[in-house]
């Protein structure tokens, strides 16, 4: 607050314009104290031109500036970000490679699993993984019946053999099947087809024990096989979907109802 | 203070130019020396330390010379505290002149000072006996030439303090000068 008298500081209102002018290297007036005007003096020459060996460090300063300012020291700088931007470059491919050659093995390992499943070579466990996933076949030990698609091997196994279909073999696809008890296959349809041309239901292969001596009757919607089917399903030739066999622990191949 | 010549220097200096560059140092050395002195014992190392760093900065900086200077005497003020920082872990380099254990300055040799005439170094020897903060804001305001805002930033303090403060400062060097006849 300029011009405020504080008390208990002699002379302090009358000297702090002064004061002001004096740091401000204005010219005071010449009525002003005498302390003043050597105050003002001592602080000229202190704020007063270089005085010899003030300015001793000048060569080495420019020199500093000179390195900075050289083009060497321009182009290193200048060569800095040149190399990150190469390692970027570099790390950026070698990213995408590592990308690309994990999208390959895992396509790779897919189409392999499910040719693998397609033919039939996987475990049972997940071939029945595959059969639900990809419609691969199911697996042999499974209570699904086969496909077509398993049928058009024909005497490749021991159990589509003729003459050896009646062993009860663990290629006997269907499940164990309790006397007249429908066989639960849920999520399938045993008979994908109703042409007339082929049978969709099938007697049994001779008399076995436990099982009903009276056949079922037939759903009005499927006509009877005709008479050479069920000679060709005893002698273990294949028939397709219709011809599907359900392991009978106590006897021989036994055919499932059909319902 | 170089004046409307100072953003053409500044800019000369920025693209290189030795000379400019030259220009600026000659127009600061001085003060920033003086103002060495007074706050640290090491004041041509500082003052080498401080230039190197104002060379590294200086194609970024931006501003006129008023901010130009501010920056410098800050960056000075850094390097001097540094500077005290690494003297306090020796243990065989003296105390600066101020009794920094008591804050208290020592007293000046009159009889000293009346021999040497009115010169910039006898000056700077008597402001140096005063309190360490009222010597510093005596020449940043004075030798350095800056705003009292600009001076509040660098001492940390507000300007009507800084204000106040080298009242203060003035009056109590006046009073050093006239009984020591260092202007007579």
């Amino acid at each position: 607050m300029p011009g405020f008298l504080f008390p208990g500081r002699p002379g302090g209102e009358h000297d702090e314009p002064l004061l002001d002018m004096i740091i401000a290297r204005r010219a005071i007036p010449p009525d002003a104290p005498q302390p003043m005007h050597d105050l003002a003096r001592m602080l000229a020459a202190l704020a007063g031109p270089a005085e010899p060996g003030e300015l001793a460090g000048e060569a080495a300063v420019r020199a500093a500036f000179c390195r900075a300012a050289s083009p060497a020291s321009i182009s290193a700088a200048a060569r800095r970000p040149g190399r990150r931007r190469r390692i970027t470059r570099s790390r950026r491919p070698a990213r995408s490679r590592a990308r690309l050659a994990t999208a390959l093995v895992v396509a790779v390992a897919g189409l392999g699993s499910v040719f693998a499943a397609y033919i039939d070579v996987l475990p049972s466990p997940i071939q029945q993984l595959a059969h639900v996933t990809v419609a691969a076949p199911p697996p042999p030990s499974s209570g699904l019946p086969r496909t077509d698609t398993t049928r058009t091997r024909p005497a490749t196994r021991a159990t589509d053999r003729p003459g050896q279909a009646g062993r009860g073999s663990h290629h006997s696809t269907g499940p164990a099947q309790v006397p007249g008890q429908v066989t639960p296959t849920p999520n399938y349809t045993p008979y994908p087809t109703r042409s007339p041309g082929r049978p969709t239901a099938e007697p049994s292969c001779g008399p076995s024990p436990g099982h009903s001596p009276s056949p079922r009757p037939k759903p009005s919607g499927y006509p009877s096989p005709p008479p050479w089917y069920q000679a060709a399903q005893c002698a273990g030739i294949p028939t397709g979907p219709a011809g599907q066999r359900t392991l009978n622990p106590s006897g021989p191949l036994s055919r499932t109802p059909d319902d | 203070m170089i004046g409307a010549a100072f953003s053409v220097t500044l800019t000369s200096a920025q693209r290189g130019d030795e000379t400019a560059f030259a220009c600026l140092f000659r127009d600061v050395q001085p003060a920033l020396l003086r103002y060495l002195h007074v706050i640290t014992p090491e004041a041509e190392d500082v003052a080498g330390e401080t230039w190197l760093q104002v060379v590294k900065g200086l194609p970024g900086f931006r501003g006129g010379e008023e901010a130009f200077r501010a920056w410098l005497f800050t960056i000075a003020r850094h390097r001097a505290v540094d500077a005290a920082r690494s003297r306090s872990r020796r243990s065989d380099v003296p105390l600066a002149v101020t009794d920094e254990v008591t804050g208290q300055p020592m007293a000046p040799d009159a009889a000293e000072l009346a021999l040497e005439a009115i010169s910039t170094r006898s000056v700077v020897a008597l402001i140096k006996t005063l309190p360490r903060d009222h010597a510093e804001i005596i020449m940043l305001r004075v030798v350095a030439g800056l705003e009292a805002a600009d001076v509040a930033r660098i001492v940390g303090k507000t300007p009507g303090a800084v204000r106040v403060t080298a009242h203060r400062a003035l009056r109590r060097l006046a009073e050093l000068a006239e009984r020591a006849g260092v202007t007579h």
